[in-house]
């Protein structure tokens, strides 16, 4: 594997990484450091906190998307290095990233309120949540659609410092990653929670809460979202292959392996199925 | 850490900064980084946590004086208020010995005014106002001079 990607990651590690990345896209990479950070308060009043919600203490469920908020947009910000500077700089990209941006922070102002009066930030039956639920909906709907946008990008960039089948493995990936998103929470959204079926005992998966007794939507939205890690992944291991077209088509098989993956969970989910 | 326990450390944190700014003219950069905006901030991310954690089964609320007093009846609040009144003193504590630096105030003059912001924090800031007033005639901070 020669390129680019190892370039990067050779210079000076992780801090080479986060400025190459602000360098790329200052507002990508600013929004998930403000992630980390907002970490700061979350981790320790998980420790001074007596309240549950649901058997789980109130601060698990924003510090969850905290981190999963900061592994998605550093993701994008680590990306955004391989586009084009007149893509990422252009004034439309920064309009729609900084609103992308704002939605994140009303997203987990939002989640982490919720966690401060100890109420539902998902599935709250009070109407005037009904409300915002849905205004939280198309904040959700705003920042998963950057994957799209940057997804496209990479389709587009035909002149890409890329190795070609890395280039359509970051496309596909983002692309993926958008669509399942959208059907999965969607779905996830319209019904009344998470769980297809009723937990008796409530066994769960350590930390990410899955259930192992009935199905459990949340499984594959981790899946969706995670296209965009997966799917480039695919794309590095098929540059083995010497043969562009070879090692494309290998992207593109992976890509819908891996898609196929997630809709399996998601349909073994809805028919009330564990996925562990 | 039990609330006393916080109650301690928050107090020997603050104190820490108050002698900060007590022998600041020894390493400006150091003490004012530490007890403007290290310490301060520390008490206040302290603060932010308890009000997160505690604030929403807290009596009362800010509406009136009444309801002030029902939300300080509450142990934790009461814990957080303390640590606003620490981060914030401190915080002023340290402007007041920065721009008397700048303004050309001699230290040894400023040095009466800390116990005040220290333990009764308004009318330390009060002290240094009337001093700016006696000294050059004028509150306000001069043109440009606002950090």
């Amino acid at each position: 594997m020669t390129g680019v990607v190892n370039d990067r990651f050779d210079l000076a590690g992780i801090n080479a990484v986060y400025l190459a990345a602000l360098r790329a896209d200052p507002i990508l990479t600013r929004i998930a450091l403000a992630m980390v950070l907002s970490l700061l308060l979350t981790v320790p009043a998980l420790l001074l906190e007596d309240r549950q919600f649901q058997g789980e203490n109130v601060w698990l469920k924003p510090i969850k998307f905290q981190i999963a908020l900061a592994v998605y947009f550093g993701t994008l910000a680590v990306f955004a290095t391989w586009l084009p500077q007149a893509v990422m700089r252009s004034l439309r990209m920064r309009r729609f990233l900084i609103a992308a941006g704002l939605a994140t922070i009303a997203e987990m102002l939002w989640i982490g309120g919720a966690a401060m009066f100890g109420t539902a930030s998902h599935y709250n039956p009070q109407p005037i949540f009904y409300v915002i639920y849905a205004l939280m909906g198309a904040c959700a709907v705003l920042l998963t659609s950057v994957s799209l946008v940057l997804g496209t990008a990479f389709w587009r960039d035909r002149r890409s410092v890329l190795p070609d089948p890395l280039r359509l493995s970051l496309a596909l990936g983002l692309i993926v990653t958008f669509v399942l998103t959208l059907v999965v929470a969607g779905t996830l959204s319209s019904l009344p929670g998470h769980h297809i079926g009723i937990p008796v005992t409530g066994a769960t998966v350590p930390f990410l809460g899955w259930s192992r007794e009935v199905g459990d939507l949340r499984v594959a939205h981790f899946l969706a979202t995670h296209a965009l890690h997966v799917i480039p992944v695919i794309g590095i291991a098929a540059m083995a292959l010497r043969d562009t077209r070879h090692a494309n088509r290998a992207v593109w098989v992976g890509a819908a392996g891996f898609a196929a993956l997630t809709l399996f969970a998601f349909v073994q989910a809805l028919s009330g199925r564990p996925f562990l | 850490m039990s609330n006393e326990m916080l109650f301690f450390v928050a107090n020997l944190v603050a104190l820490l900064g108050w002698i900060a700014l007590v022998v600041a003219p020894l390493a400006p950069r150091l003490f004012d980084g530490l007890a403007g905006w290290l310490l301060p901030g520390g008490l206040s991310l302290t603060y932010a946590v308890l009000m997160l954690v505690h604030f929403a089964d807290a009596p009362g609320g800010f509406g009136t004086l009444a309801e002030v007093q029902a939300l300080f009846t509450d142990a934790n609040v009461a814990l957080a208020g303390w640590i606003h009144f620490l981060a914030f003193d401190l915080f002023i504590g340290a402007w007041i010995v920065r721009d008397a630096r700048r303004q050309g105030i001699a230290h040894w003059m400023v040095l009466p005014m800390l116990p005040f912001a220290f333990l009764l924090g308004p009318a330390g800031l009060l002290a240094y106002m009337g001093l700016r007033l006696i000294r050059s005639g004028r509150i306000a901070p001069n043109r440009g001079a606002v950090t």
